[in-house]
């Protein structure tokens, strides 16, 4: 009977996953019965990108697509000139496995969730195993922003209550609902609303508690404590305390451990439950385990759990997850929760499909492996170039905090900017995050290999070296006396506030304080 | 067809791992649909469906050219909306290109807006919030749906497009009176989850008049009804004339034939007001260039294969053979459709019109037995609601209302009701106990009611 034996009771691996070792018993399937498209695998590529032969290529049958019985490798023309380092193709782009799974699936079932069919209920079987045991019932939708909006109400139904905690320079989707918790967009539109509390990102390299505190993660959480009494001095109730669990757009902070347990503890004590937005880093990203907030220890388990982005390797797929009790209080509402596109088979299809790489492929491992080399390579360009203020990361999760100032530590947003459109005339795709929009960050396919590592720091560097030789020879111009053998082009920047580089056509400008 | 779990197994783990609000049609007996092809299903053991319900499959179940177009994309490209890229601009062209000039500019996202499921969307939604615990908020403000048929003005009313737009127009009034001011009026072209409801003629009109008249803008939600379903326009609320373009329309659902896709069009003024506030609009996977590639090749199927012209032919034709049944059956109180969107309004009494529920739900189950997927749905869940796949024949209208025609006669022969003519109000009831408590119908209706998907 299901349910029996079945691979809850496994013990884990690190990292939270169960390890089953029974095949295709596991998860509860009867012995012979397989996985959809088990036995159809592509031909696949290790992370280094070596052929790793299936059963099947030995003796690739009819009905088998020519297009699919190649390796996967890119030739010359599909060779990437341009190295990604940011987006939501976790297994790479247009990975062929996936890519077969969606075909396969389309060409014989997509419809709503109100039929029964096996792909929704394996793909929360399967989601269930990477999981916390109380995290074990699952909502598809289409998007991160309808799965962050879907939490929300969520946690309202299950606590009564009304109001939010949130993180400062948190973004959790574009939904009017959502602006309204993200101060990253409401800041600039319609302000702070009364039920929105903002506590301080728990930043240790910028924030009130730095990397000499001997305790952020309290430190922190404390503050998160200040905001709770405080609101319920005013009366009011909280609902939810949500955060990213990495927050990437307030700079791809990396919470100190332990702050998240402390933070459950505050606002669960007040009757709200956490909820952990882990649309960008979740799925194995961090290397050390599948779910970035697993990085705050084995005992936390947050309220609700949602997923996005990474999760269908660019196909509109999303989820909650949560537990028996939060659902139990939703589904006593008494209104449906219907979403035409979420939980289909194709999307449940990729969804499975994405899950099946990341094992087979073990781009988790990959990801610690690849993300510690990639952060010493990053930490020796910080030894060498005084505009890096901080590295810092975990798997392949990373962001390059560009500084001004040792000591101020004043964000480099010209520079930054400058930066990343100098590595685009390189081939090389890099965006910038961080309310000072000055910390790099990647966040590339988990199949990003250690060559491209190396490639992207050493063009890091050289671009560094560039802007910095640069900067350091029109500072001496600027120093010259007279004004009569300024160069109209000096001549310009002596009376402006602004100095000019010309390097390849691109300019790069300093603000007034880089020029006196 | 290889199943990885028996249906009872499927069903035991959706249990366990599926959120109990998502329910499943059927709740009583439900069904695992295992492939699907033009306008018909099939379950786990080859039994075939004609499926009448979903709209969102509009072009046909896995039609091999929007099939095609996907595959074809996924291999070489899917990624977000930051870079350029030829599909979206192409399809936002061809977009534009079926709508009034005046609604030119897109925004690509990923579903549709009842209004929706979405927090925001919910407190514009009244079939949402007045069944839950959720209190109308002081910002919405409700009109009177137009329903000729079942509504404050019916059909014997001189002009019932003027009658329903000035209750708009009062609840505008009353809501300056008290000092707010109206963003926009917002509303189906048609109504589905209202009972599949199709506003008098002149009604959008005069409500834009209105609404525009104390700065307000106007919203169709093509969500449900447009590309071409309504057969004679691309977009339904063209029905209404030529002099009537709403400042923003909404699509989803048929647009990407089941590929997550949804679309907002509005005017440059519109989009350049929202621009202005400096802050980005940005959509993970709106836009993409699979998604893109997708709509346009529905857009392509839908003009190749003169799936409007289908739908005004198969349309007339279906409600022409329910028009006889509505002569024949007195459980229908009304048929109302245009092209293939079509509402058979199921009443206990055709004098009050009431809403014959427990005999809607049992209807669909009989019909689920003779193989045709229908659902009901309205304030009062009566009302059959018919918009199946675009590809829909005349064979099928006819096989439909066979069966359709089969079940309520056996259906009136249980309840007693006459099939010839309207049985008088004071000709005293031939079963003991009333014609419900006869059939079991309260009881089937109270069964239904209370089993849920996690029973």
């Amino acid at each position: 009977m299901l349910g029996e034996g079945d691979s809850k009771t496994e013990p884990k691996a690190p990292g939270g996953r169960r390890t089953g070792g029974r095949g295709p018993e596991r998860l509860g399937r009867r012995a012979g019965q397989r996985r959809r498209g088990e036995h159809d695998a592509a031909p696949r590529a290790d992370f280094r990108g070596r052929r790793v032969p299936s059963a099947r290529q030995a003796g690739a049958g009819p009905g088998r697509s020519a297009r699919f019985s190649a390796p996967w490798r890119p030739t010359g023309a599909e060779r990437p000139r341009r190295w990604p380092c940011g987006g939501g193709c976790s297994v790479g782009h247009c990975h062929p496995l996936v890519v077969q799974a969606a075909h396969e699936q389309n060409q014989v079932l997509n419809t709503n969730s109100r039929y029964l069919h096996d792909n929704i209920v394996d793909y929360a079987q399967r989601l269930s195993e990477t999981l916390p045991e109380k995290l074990c019932v699952f909502y598809f939708l289409n998007s991160g922003s309808e799965a962050n909006d879907l939490a929300l109400r969520l946690a309202r139904q299950y606590t009564g209550h009304w109001d939010v905690v949130v993180l400062d320079h948190a973004y959790h989707g574009h939904l009017s609902s959502l602006i309204d918790i993200s101060p990253y967009k409401f800041r600039g539109l319609d302000g702070q609303k009364e039920w929105v509390h903002v506590a301080p990102l728990p930043d240790t390299y910028r924030g009130p508690y730095r990397e000499d505190h001997p305790n952020p993660a309290v430190a922190y959480a404390s503050e998160v404590k200040r905001v709770v009494s405080s609101v319920q001095e005013k009366g009011r109730k909280i609902a939810a305390f949500f955060a990213e669990s990495l927050p990437s757009v307030g700079g791809q902070i990396i919470p100190p451990a332990g702050y998240f347990p402390e933070v459950a503890e505050h606002v669960r004590r007040a009757g709200g439950v956490f909820v952990a937005d882990e649309i960008q880093v979740g799925f194995g990203r961090v290397g050390k385990h599948f779910w970035a907030f697993q990085l705050q220890g084995e005992d936390f388990v947050p309220d609700i759990v949602t997923m996005g982005k990474s999760i269908g390797n660019g196909h509109p797929v999303a989820c909650v997850a949560t537990t028996q009790a939060v659902a139990r209080a939703f589904e006593a509402t008494g209104v449906e929760y219907f979403n035409t596109f979420g939980g289909s088979p194709v999307s449940c299809a990729v969804g499975l499909a994405v899950l099946d790489v990341l094992e087979k492929e073990q781009l988790q491992a990959h990801a610690a492996c690849v993300g510690s080399f990639l952060m010493e390579l990053l930490g020796q360009q910080k030894a060498k170039h005084p505009i890096i203020g901080d590295i810092r990361g975990v798997g392949l999760f990373v962001g390059v905090d560009l500084i001004k100032d040792k000591a101020t530590r004043t964000p480099a947003t010209e520079e930054a900017d400058y930066l990343v459109s100098r590595l685009k005339e390189n081939y090389i795709l890099l965006s910038t995050d961080g309310p000072g929009r000055n910390v790099l960050k990647f966040k590339p396919p988990m199949c990003f290999s250690l060559d491209n590592a190396q490639h992207v720091v050493a063009k890091l560097d050289a671009i560094l070296t560039d802007m910095e030789e640069k900067m350091r020879s029109c500072e001496t111009l600027r120093l010259q006396p007279e004004a009569a053998l300024l160069s109209p082009p000096l001549e310009k920047m002596k009376h402006s506030t602004q100095i000019h580089y010309w390097d390849d056509g691109h300019d790069l400008q300093l603000t007034e304080e880089e020029s006196h | 067809m290889c199943e990885l779990y028996s249906k009872q197994d499927t069903l035991a783990l959706r249990r366990k791992h599926i959120g109990p609000s998502c329910k499943v049609l059927y709740a009583a007996d439900p069904i695992k649909i295992v492939r699907a092809q033009r306008q018909y299903m099939f379950d786990e053991k080859g039994e075939r469906y004609l499926d009448c319900i979903n709209n969102v499959a509009h072009v046909g179940h896995c039609h091999p050219e929007v099939v095609k177009a996907a595959l074809k994309q996924m291999e070489v490209l899917n990624t977000n909306s930051r870079f350029l890229h030829d599909n979206i601009v192409e399809y936002a062209k061809r977009l534009a290109a079926t709508l009034p000039e005046q609604l030119s500019v897109c925004y690509f996202t990923n579903s549709g807006a009842y209004h929706g499921h979405l927090s925001s969307l919910i407190e514009i939604s009244p079939y949402k919030f007045r069944k839950g615990k959720d209190v109308k908020k002081e910002f919405v403000h409700v009109a009177p749906a137009p329903d000729i048929y079942r509504g404050k003005y019916r059909e014997n009313h001189a002009d019932p497009a003027s009658a329903y737009a000035d209750e708009v127009k009062k609840i505008i009034e009353e809501a300056q009176n008290r000092g707010r001011k109206i963003a926009a009026f917002i509303a189906e072209s048609m109504q589905s989850c209202g009972g599949q409801i199709i506003p008098p003629a002149g009604y959008f009109q005069k409500v834009a008049e209105y609404v525009r008249g104390v700065g307000g803008v106007v919203i169709a939600d093509e969500v449900q009804v447009g590309f071409g379903r309504v057969g004679k326009h691309f977009w339904s609320f063209q029905m209404h004339g030529k002099d009537f373009v709403p400042d923003i329309v909404t699509m989803g659902k048929p647009m990407g034939n089941g590929h997550p896709m949804a679309c907002v069009v509005t005017t440059k003024e519109i989009a350049e007001a929202f621009s202005s506030s400096g802050m980005e609009y940005f959509n993970t996977y709106g836009g993409n260039p699979v998604s893109s590639a997708v709509g346009l090749a529905v857009l392509d199927v839908i003009e190749n294969e003169d799936l409007q012209g289908n739908a005004t032919r198969v349309g007339t034709y279906l409600t022409e053979l329910l028009n006889r049944q509505k002569a024949k059956h007195t459980l229908i109180g009304d048929v109302r459709g245009v092209g293939l969107f079509v509402g058979i309004d199921l009443v206990k009494d055709r004098q009050k019109r009431t809403p014959a529920t427990a005999e809607a739900q049992h209807v669909i189950y009989k019909m689920k037995e003779n193989r045709v997927l229908l659902s009901a749905d309205g304030p009062h869940r009566n009302v059959l609601k018919i918009k199946p796949p675009m590809c829909f024949t005349e064979e099928d209208a006819k096989f439909m209302v066979d069966q359709l025609d089969g079940v309520l006669t056996v259906l009136e022969e249980a309840i007693g009701a006459q099939t010839e003519s309207v049985v008088p109000e004071n000709t005293p009831c031939r079963t003991k106990g009333g014609p419900q408590e006869r059939f079991g119908l309260e009881t089937l209706g109270e069964e239904v009611k209370q089993k849920s998907l996690c029973s």
